[in-house]
């Protein structure tokens, strides 16, 4: 499996001595299967962004374990198979775009002969190839998101997770997104999928958990999600409206 | 991760603070101070005089030319009297001050002046005023958490960056004595060496305060709090070495044997800023030129200093407080 969460809960800890909390998960068992592109969806506030973070040792969790590519989180070296692009990417503004590229690849472990050839070709393919050395001060938000892609794309992961990717990219940039995420999943590769445009996550996942409040409350196939009791389709936003009132209400 | 992966990282590091130093305006701000400093340097001319020879049973006898003119010049050359009649010029013969002893000496008063404001006290605060920014920016979430995910040791990135920042304050300190340095030396014909002391001294007095800088930031992702915490810390710091070396040496009727051991405790915990000051000023031969804090002239008069001890300790509290910033960078959520 790409990501396992068993019984996974994350209480954030704040005030003075730590003696308030906010709690973002609270037991989370959920599995993603390598090889099948996978939707995380939610209201705001689910917990969503917490499990991204724990998967990605950004975070630990206060209860339960997760692992990533089969090793425990806490076992930085499968990062290095792993990439991750996140909707409000600041990266450092005094480099070019070139220069972005070779900072984080180095950082994940590509070598240096290897590196050149990959930068090169990923810019042409985000289509920053002709931007290279600019400073990205100069980018606007949609040719950040772009060189974000990039940067996730560099060590050619196993693991893909992208956290509500289409933020801020125009037409031919969600466009590409979905070229990306369509050719990892024909190499069998993973790609975790956190996005709040249903029509995206429709088309392109195979599965797909839902969280509110900290639970998961679905997991399974899109198709499923979607017909009602008596094997009628109605659309995605309708069943999720469903499921979201149900655990309010609940 | 192994050995080579972090110092592959750590190394990514540097050159990334590096770059991220020359972008910003703190690089042109000390850059033009030493700009200014080195035209000051070039500007300066010393007339007369040569150095004098001087050996170790030798105590010459010099009076400047003024007061040999008073006493008259030929009696003070009947009686084996050297007088010095030099002159200092700045601004390019803007203002002029006359020579108190050799040429050499001239020189070596403004070294240790320039030295004093660039490695000592002065630099050392500023240097940590302006680089307080530098971690709570890179430690920002959203710049931080693609970093972060990467597969490198939490502990090298945060000491490449550590390093990247004292490697910008030493590149600057280097430079800045380079160029003053030699812009005296050319106008001067003096090139003593004990100035270029000034630089690693900078170095080490910075390093150990950056690192409470470090904690203060990974633990706050404050720039106030990294600046002024470590302000307040350094006068702390400053504080107890001085109720220290005063307490040794007058000690006050009636203090309790626990308050002299905590008070110890707290001198050979603590970095020393008052003590490198000391060491500094002696590596500099700057006797004549300047004055020691009384209460550490005291100490080492009497015998009681240990420049190793303090230099050690100074330098293992930066080393301990660098570990305890990684190990709060290791347990913070992102």
């Amino acid at each position: 499996m790409a990501a396992d969460f068993v019984h996974v809960g994350k209480t954030y800890r704040n005030g003075l001595f730590a003696r308030s909390g906010v709690t973002a998960v609270r037991d989370v068992t959920l599995t993603v299967p390598a090889g099948s592109v996978f939707g995380l969806l939610g209201p705001n506030r689910a917990g969503k962004t917490t499990l991204v973070k724990l998967l990605l040792s950004l975070s630990r969790p206060t209860a339960g374990s997760v692992a990533r590519l089969g090793e425990p989180a806490s076992t930085r070296r499968t990062l290095g198979r792993v990439g991750y692009m996140h909707e409000n990417h600041a990266f450092p503004r005094y480099l070019s775009a070139s220069e972005v590229l070779h900072f984080y690849g180095g950082l994940s472990g590509v070598s240096g002969e290897e590196l050149p050839g990959r930068v090169d070709k990923l810019l042409e393919r985000v289509g920053l190839a002709d931007r290279s050395r600019e400073p990205i001060s100069r980018f606007s938000k949609g040719m950040v998101q772009r060189l974000g892609l990039a940067q996730a794309l560099i060590n050619e992961p196993d693991l893909l997770i992208l956290d509500e990717p289409t933020e801020g990219l125009d037409l031919s940039g969600r466009q590409l997104l979905r070229d990306v995420v369509r050719e990892w999943q024909a190499a069998k590769r993973t790609v975790l999928l956190v996005s709040h445009v249903l029509t995206e996550v429709e088309e392109l996942c195979d599965e797909l958990a839902v969280l509110v409040s900290g639970n998961v409350v679905y997991r399974g196939t899109v198709k499923e999600l979607t017909r009602d009791s008596s094997g009628v389709r109605r659309p995605l936003e309708s069943a999720l409206r469903g499921l979201y009132a149900n655990e309010v209400a609940a | 991760m192994t050995l080579a992966d972090s110092i592959r990282t750590i190394r990514w590091m540097i050159r990334d603070t590096l770059r991220q130093s020359l972008s910003t305006k703190l690089f042109w701000v000390t850059l033009t101070v030493t700009a200014v400093c080195t035209l000051f340097c070039a500007s300066v001319r010393v007339h007369g005089d040569r150095p004098m020879v001087r050996t170790e049973y030798e105590v010459p006898a010099v009076l400047p030319k003024t007061e040999a003119e008073r006493i008259g010049l030929e009696k003070a050359k009947n009686d084996g009297v050297q007088v010095i009649s030099g002159e200092m010029t700045v601004g390019f013969g803007a203002v002029s001050v006359p020579v108190g002893h050799s040429r050499e000496d001239s020189v070596k008063f403004l070294h240790v002046w320039l030295a004093g404001g660039l490695g000592d006290t002065l630099g050392v605060l500023l240097a940590l005023l302006w680089t307080a920014g530098f971690l709570p920016t890179f430690l920002e979430p959203q710049s931080a958490t693609v970093l972060l995910a990467k597969p490198a040791s939490l502990w090298a990135i945060l000491f490449g960056k550590y390093a990247g920042v004292v490697g910008f304050v030493g590149l600057n300190a280097i430079l800045f004595v380079a160029a003053t340095w030699t812009a005296l030396g050319l106008a001067t014909g003096v090139w003593t060496t004990a100035y270029w002391l000034a630089a690693p001294l900078l170095v080490v007095n910075f390093g150990i305060f950056y690192a409470v800088s470090t904690f203060l930031a990974v633990a706050t992702r404050s720039t106030t709090s990294a600046a002024f915490g470590t302000l307040l810390f350094w006068m702390f710091c400053w504080a107890i070495n001085y109720t220290h070396h005063r307490l040794v040496m007058n000690p006050v009727e009636g203090m309790t044997p626990i308050a002299s051991y905590l008070l110890e405790v707290g001198y050979w915990t603590f970095p020393k800023p008052l003590d490198l000051s000391g060491i500094f000023f002696d590596a500099m031969k700057a006797d004549g030129f300047g004055t020691k804090v009384g209460e550490f002239q005291a100490l080492q008069a009497a015998g009681k200093f240990s420049p190793e001890g303090a230099v050690a300790s100074s330098i293992g509290f930066g080393a301990v407080v660098l570990a305890l910033a990684a190990y709060e960078f290791e347990m913070t959520d992102y």
